[in-house]
């Protein structure tokens, strides 16, 4: 039997169990709760000062929900930094716009109240400290307690993956965070036969993440079926065409938009506050769709090198706007990034190194900061540089007739 | 080529000079040269240079005949005044432009065609003059631009696309340049940015004429076997005599280097040469030597380049005019009319 | 005997001598002698391409009147050359002089018997005093003309002084050079008597001054502002060159450091002598470059290059005889044409045409501003008459209060306060664009400039009608330079009439005398003196108002009355030519001669044969 779990779990999101808690239990909510609630429309107002604790998207959410049930005074209250939050930067923009300030480097520490009433929350004001490993951690900066009075507080604190329904005895093994233990090729978990996916695998991601991992998991789960070795994979496939059309002229738009990147229109922010249930954002009309997608760098299309070609003449290197080519001696690859036209920024991106040219010497790519632009290609008098359209194939789980194994594609 | 503009964009770490500008700031139009045209190369290499030599852009003047070579100053330095003169004349234009104003920087660039065949006239003259320039010839040993006809510094026996043989001899102006007098002289290769570009800046900040001599392949109508212009023909038989490090004045020369294999030539602006030996007993401050060194590896082939001959005391044509410090455009009405009463002595005299 | 001539102030000697014999500094003192007794002298130099050994001559017009034009014919000939004798003999008007050193006992067959025959035995006298050879050359020419002052009443002070200003501080020549005056006129006074040609002293030069045309627009690159000269040995152009070299050196060298503020470069030829004014006038300098007719042959292309790039140069164009070599030593005003619309394509350059070197001056200093105002190449049109001959002229003048005149030029203020620089934008509608200098701002301001079409602002195009647009702005500039070159001179005739008669240059003096003389016979033509290219709507109008036209000029091919019809709507027919090209300067007689006959009137004296040479 194969048991493929892939259904976001979640138990609400975390409470906080600080002092004051329980007293004022009727205007503290768990953020996500909250919001599900609003959302199944049994909340529909909320008092006019709320605090919401918590940096991530539920918060951003939070705030602005809010906001268009009747707070006035919403803030966020947030342990880390602004940068560090782990709200999407343009939700952190969006709220803002709403005049939510958002606070760093405060952490809860009690919920004050009278009568049974919440009257507000006490924050301890840190700062971030590194220490020789230049891991961030959160000391307490000396300076004096805050208080910020509130009617309503939302806790928006990191949500929980839990398998409560899961036996730990099982041989499921579950790491310090409750998650299970999941192979990233596989999917499949320390138990055989037991697969996980989207974010009951590896936390919340998006829905295209979780269609990929889908697809790998079925492989693996047809694998298994087939009593076959689920790490000995078909590996996905792909194609390359020429996307050359004249002596200038490509069939994909090379032309690199200098453009920075548009804001999606928003409703006017009176008319939104009024009611949670309007599209906040418009949406690009198709001029303003057009010109941001101008500012694509055709990522799927390579840059093809053919050594035979190549008669070394540089043209592909002066005209290479972002100086990722570079024609050099031979060597290992740590050597081979100290002599860059420009430096390699990012280790984990690859080099392109060819094969030895006419001179003994390689050309070096530094696929990190290619713009696609193709003007390598257009410059160079041989067709040594090309560019290509790639195209993933991804290995589907197909059961072939009498054979068994997977199909790629 | 391409139509496209150049992206603005750049790599991150694209750092700038000592003024604020950076590498791309020394760019200038697209080219529009044949794709892999050497001539872009050494373009790149004039840009580079001037960043190397943190060189206010509009303190340059960029001067060129016509020729694809000549073209080339649209492509860089957008923010120098550039002239594109006519054809085989750039050097008269550059002598007047000079002796107008001392205090710019020139660079003329021409091509082989431009200045061996048509204008070697200018070509001479204004090197024994002295002009304070630095004359690059973009050398492909054809004239591209009218497509490809051979040009004075073909070499005998090379032959045409169309296989053709040259039977003419070469004109090589390295060896004219010398024997001219000129005062700073180099051969290089578009394909050799590293040797390339130093040279240039070298040059830039040389006093008097510099002339670098660079073998720039003609990709459409001389980049085949049988040409001796060619990248495989360079390389093959390229034999560098030296490397150079220019090392900014004021910059302590901090590298030590082993005896006997560098000569240091400080020029006239305090920047220090620094020539590392590649031939044996080269002096590039012997000018006669230099001749005969020419003279002999030419014989059996080889295609000479590096610094071949520099002269750190040169003087230049306002020297020998003796020409006023300030730029002569900067005098005005007061420094140049003798006046009324001058006249009116004048009229005395011729009575 | 009976018959001589009897003239006073009014005669024309001429000298024929050897070249390189030293002569033409005595024949000089000679003519100023005149002058500094008051009265006007015309004197010319013919010479030839050759520096020993062939024919010169020096003709001197005494001029009471002031006719500074040759008149034609030779009333008293000093005939110092074996080799020409024959022809000067004959060309003394009859009743005339013949002077000549009697050393050597001619055959009566080598005279004339119309006219007077004055020997000195001159190389007997020198002979006697000087031993050295070449004091002997030399004094023999002092010696003749103290002669002649004893001859033609010239007083000996005079020349005494001259000598004396000469050699300013060298007492000892001044003194051998008295004597050899003194030799020459005690052989007169003992031996001959005075002839009928005498010079009576006068009040008929005023301030005017003494001078050659070449030296004076030289003088006038200095008054312009002029520091860069690139330039080509070219007779009859150089000594534009060699006078500017001098009075640079005398005025504008930098007192404390002793350093020029100037530099003159001696080209390898006259393309690279346009080239580097070019250079230097693109660079924002004032420049200019002195020819001649085979200079402007090669410097065309450039001459095009200036006028599409729009680069200010100035060429100083002594005319000589062409075509090809031509007459290199002989003078025309043959280069109308060639300089007009010198370059391929469609090109017209401003001209200026000076009549003296007066003007000469004045539009050497004028060319500067002119090129600098219209962007493009101005042409002063000299020619060997007015270059290489001393004129008789007004003294130079000068306002102190006249800047030069650098045109449209944006600063670094200009272009930081923003305005919008295209080079070749038309901002004002005269189709002047602003220019700016190299170098003159960090981030603004720097164009390409090329000969190939361009937009306004200066960037490479060949599109139709960015090209047309800009030629058409050319023409508009053209336009604007009509009212920037000087006006031309109108002398109306004192009596009414239809016909006119246009001219130019060193034709000018011939020409008003032949006014004069035709007016005495009863012809009457109002004259326009045209003074440069492109020509302004009073040429035009001044054609209109007449029924005839003649148009004077010195070439074969009626070079300005082309210019005239192809540049405005004028019936060639009502425009006849008057062409005089032999090589030697146009003379009132010819011009009388030839405009009297078309009239039908006869002539007020038979055309002599010009220069017998
Ligand atoms: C007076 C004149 N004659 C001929 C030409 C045509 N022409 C243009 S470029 C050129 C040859 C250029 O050869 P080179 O200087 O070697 O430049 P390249 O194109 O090879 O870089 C010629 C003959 C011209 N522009 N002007
Ligand atoms: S595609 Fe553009 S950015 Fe990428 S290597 Fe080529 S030139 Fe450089
Ligand atoms: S442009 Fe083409 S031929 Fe030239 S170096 Fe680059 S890849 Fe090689
Ligand atoms: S023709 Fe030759 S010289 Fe001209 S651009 Fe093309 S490759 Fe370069
Ligand atoms: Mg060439």
């Amino acid at each position: 039997m194969t048991l493929f779990l892939s259904e976001r779990v979640r138990r609400g999101g975390r409470d906080l169990d600080l002092p004051g808690r329980e007293e004022a239990r009727a205007n503290i909510h768990v953020g996500i709760d909250w919001l599900s609630s609003v959302s199944f429309g049994h909340i529909n107002k909320i008092g006019r000062r709320v605090i919401v604790l918590g940096g991530g998207n539920t918060a951003m959410d939070c705030c602005r929900t809010s906001r268009r049930l009747g707070g006035e005074d919403v803030k966020v209250v947030v342990r880390s930094g602004f940068e560090e939050m782990k709200a999407s930067p343009w939700e952190k923009e969006d709220a803002l716009h709403e005049d939510i300030p958002i606070l760093n480097f405060r952490v809860p520490k009690s919920f004050t109240h009278e009568n049974g009433k919440l009257t507000g929350v006490v924050f301890e004001v840190v700062e971030a400290q590194y220490d020789d490993k230049g891991r961030r951690r959160l000391m307490p900066s000396g300076e004096p307690d805050e208080h910020y009075p509130c009617d309503d507080v939302l806790v928006a604190v990191g949500q929980e993956n839990a398998f409560p329904w899961i036996e730990r005895d099982i041989g499921l093994d579950f790491d310090e965070w409750g998650m299970p233990k999941v192979d990233e090729v596989t999917f499949q978990s320390t138990r055989p036969g037991v697969f996980f996916g989207g974010d009951a695998a590896f936390g919340p991601k998006n829905i295209i993440w979780a269609v990929a991992q889908g697809h790998d998991a079925a492989v693996s789960i047809h694998r298994y079926c087939q009593g076959e070795d689920v790490n000995d994979r078909p590996p996905p496939g792909f194609s390359l065409t020429s996307q050359k059309m004249g002596i200038h002229e490509w069939s994909y738009d090379n032309d690199v938009s200098n453009d920075a990147r548009f804001r999606v229109p928003q409703r006017d922010k009176g008319e939104s506050l009024k009611d949670v249930r309007l599209e906040v954002e418009l949406g690009f009309d198709p001029k303003l769709g057009f010109a941001e997608a101008q500012r694509c760098l055709n990522c799927d299309v390579q840059t093809v090198f053919a050594e035979p070609l190549c008669i070394e003449c540089d043209a592909c290197v002066d005209i290479c706007p972002v100086d990722c080519i570079t024609f050099t001696e031979d060597g290992e690859e740590e050597d081979l990034r100290g002599r860059l036209n420009a430096p390699s920024l990012h280790l984990d991106q690859d080099l392109l190194v060819s094969n030895k040219l006419k001179t003994g010497r390689v050309m070096v790519k530094d696929e990190d900061v290619c713009l696609h632009c193709g003007l390598c290609a257009e410059r160079c008098p041989t067709g040594a540089w090309d560019m290509q359209r790639f195209t993933l194939e991804m290995t589907h789980a197909t059961a072939m007739t009498g054979g068994g194994a997977c199909q790629a594609r | 080529m391409t139509y496209l503009a150049k992206p603005r964009l750049h790599h991150p770490s694209l750092s700038p000079n000592d003024l604020g500008f950076t590498r791309r700031d020394y760019e200038g139009s697209v080219s529009t040269l044949c794709a892999g045209c050497g001539h872009d190369s050494i373009s790149a290499a004039i840009i580079q240079a001037c960043y190397d030599l943190n060189l206010p852009p509009h303190r340059l003047a960029k001067l060129s005949g016509i020729g694809c070579s000549s073209k080339t100053p649209d492509y860089f330095l957008g923010a120098s005044h550039g002239f594109n003169t006519v054809h085989g004349r750039m050097p008269s234009v550059l002598t007047g432009a000079n002796l107008a104003n001392r205090e710019l920087i020139y660079l003329g660039v021409s091509g082989d065609g431009d200045s061996a065949s048509i204008g070697l006239g200018q070509f001479a003259h204004a090197i024994r003059r002295g002009v304070n320039m630095t004359y690059i010839v973009e050398n492909n040993g054809v004239y591209g631009l009218t497509k490809g006809q051979f040009s004075a510094t073909s070499d005998k026996g090379s032959k045409s696309k169309r296989g053709v043989e040259n039977h003419e001899s070469a004109i090589d102006l390295v060896s004219l340049a010398l024997q001219l007098g000129a005062t700073f002289v180099a051969r290089s290769f578009s394909g050799d940015k590293a040797q390339l570009a130093p040279l240039i800046r070298a040059a830039l900040a040389h006093k008097g004429a510099a002339f670098i001599d660079c073998v720039s392949p003609c990709v459409q109508f001389n980049n085949h076997s049988g040409s001796t212009k060619s990248y495989d023909y360079v390389r093959e038989h390229n034999e560098a005599v030296n490397r150079l490090d220019v090392i900014a004045k004021r910059a302590p020369i901090e590298v030590d280097y082993a005896p006997g294999t560098t000569t240091t030539v400080t020029q006239h602006d305090g920047s220090v040469l620094a020539l590392h030996k590649l031939a044996a007993h080269y002096d590039p401050t012997d000018r006669i030597a230099a001749m005969t060194y020419l003279a002999q590896r030419q014989a059996l082939g080889e295609v000479v380049t590096g610094l071949l001959y520099v002269d750190p005391e040169a003087s230049d044509l306002h020297d020998s005019l003796e020409t006023v410090s300030t730029p002569l455009t900067a005098l005005g009405g007061k420094d140049l009319i003798p006046g009324s009463s001058v006249l009116a002595k004048i009229n005395a005299d011729l009575r | 005997m009976s018959g001589s001539l009897n003239l006073t102030n009014d005669f024309v000697v001429k000298f024929a001598n050897v070249n390189g014999s030293g002569s033409a500094s005595a024949n000089s003192m000679f003519a100023k002698s005149v002058l500094r007794m008051g009265v006007p002298v015309a004197a010319r130099n013919i010479f030839p391409s050759n520096i020993q050994g062939l024919p010169t001559w020096y003709e001197v017009r005494v001029t009471g009147d002031g006719h500074l034009g040759r008149r034609g014919g030779v009333d008293l000939m000093v005939a110092m050359n074996p080799q020409t004798w024959d022809r000067d003999i004959a060309e003394i008007e009859s009743g005339g002089y013949l002077f000549y050193d009697s050393t050597k006992v001619l055959p009566e067959s080598k005279f004339r018997d119309d006219i007077t025959v004055v020997g000195v035995p001159l190389t007997r006298i020198c002979n006697e005093v000087y031993s050295v050879p070449r004091e002997r050359q030399l004094f023999k020419n002092i010696i003749y003309v103290g002669a002649l002052a004893a001859l033609l009443g010239i007083e000996i002070e005079v020349i005494e002084t001259l000598l004396a200003e000469q050699f300013a501080g060298k007492e000892r020549l001044i003194k051998a050079n008295v004597d050899a005056l003194h030799m020459g006129r005690d052989y007169v006074r003992t031996n001959l008597t005075p002839l009928g040609l005498q010079v009576r002293r006068a009040d008929a030069v005023g301030d005017r001054i003494y001078v050659e045309g070449n030296s004076a627009a030289a003088l006038g690159a200095v008054y312009g502002g002029a520091t860069v000269c690139a330039w080509y040995p070219i007779t009859p152009s150089t000594s534009v060159v060699e006078a500017f070299t001098d009075y640079c050196a005398e005025f504008r060298i930098d007192a404390e450091t002793g350093q020029a503020k100037y530099a003159i470069v001696q080209a390898e030829d006259e393309i690279a002598s346009i080239g580097i004014v070019i250079g230097a006038g693109w660079n924002g300098a004032r420049a200019f470059t002195a020819t001649s007719g085979p200079g402007i042959s090669l410097m065309t292309e450039f001459i095009g290059l200036s006028y599409f790039a729009e680069i200010p140069a100035v060429i100083m164009d002594v005319q000589r005889g062409g075509p090809s070599t031509g007459m290199p030593t002989r003078t025309q005003q043959a280069d109308l044409i060639s300089a007009a619309y010198a370059g391929h394509g469609d090109t017209k350059h401003p001209m200026l045409l000076p009549q003296d070197p007066g003007e000469c001056f004045e539009m050497g200093a004028l060319a500067f501003d002119l090129s600098d105002r219209l962007q493009t190449t101005v042409f002063v049109m000299l020619d060997l008459d007015i270059g290489m001959n001393e004129w008789l002229t007004e003294p130079f003048k000068w306002d102190d209060t006249r800047s030069l005149d650098r045109g449209k030029v944006m600063t670094y203020e200009d272009l930081e306060s923003g305005v919008d620089f295209g080079r070749y934008k038309d901002v004002d509608g005269d189709g002047i664009p602003y220019r700016t200098y190299p170098g003159v701002h960090p981030s603004k301001g720097a164009y390409f400039t090329r000969g190939t079409s361009r937009n306004p602002y200066a960037r490479y195009s060949e599109e139709g009608h960015v090209y047309v647009d800009n030629m058409q702005r050319l023409l508009r500039k053209f336009e604007t330079a009509k009212s920037l070159i000087p006006a031309p001179e109108l002398r109306k005739s004192k009596t009414a009439t239809r016909t006119g008669v246009i001219y130019f240059g060193s034709t000018t003096p011939a020409m008003h005398e032949a006014l004069e003389i035709l007016a005495s016979k009863g012809l009457h033509l109002d004259a326009l003196r045209v003074r440069g290219f492109p020509f302004s709507d009073e040429v035009y109008d001044f054609i209109a108002a007449h029924d005839r036209v003649f148009v004077v000029e010195q070439n074969r091919d009626a070079q300005l009355r082309t210019l005239i019809v192809n540049e405005g709507d004028v019936d060639p027919a009502k425009l006849p030519p008057v062409l005089h090209f032999d090589g030697t300067p146009i003379t009132a007689r010819f011009i009388a001669a030839e405009i009297g006959t078309r009239l039908g009137a006869t002539a007020p004296r038979s055309p002599v044969p010009e220069a017998a040479e």
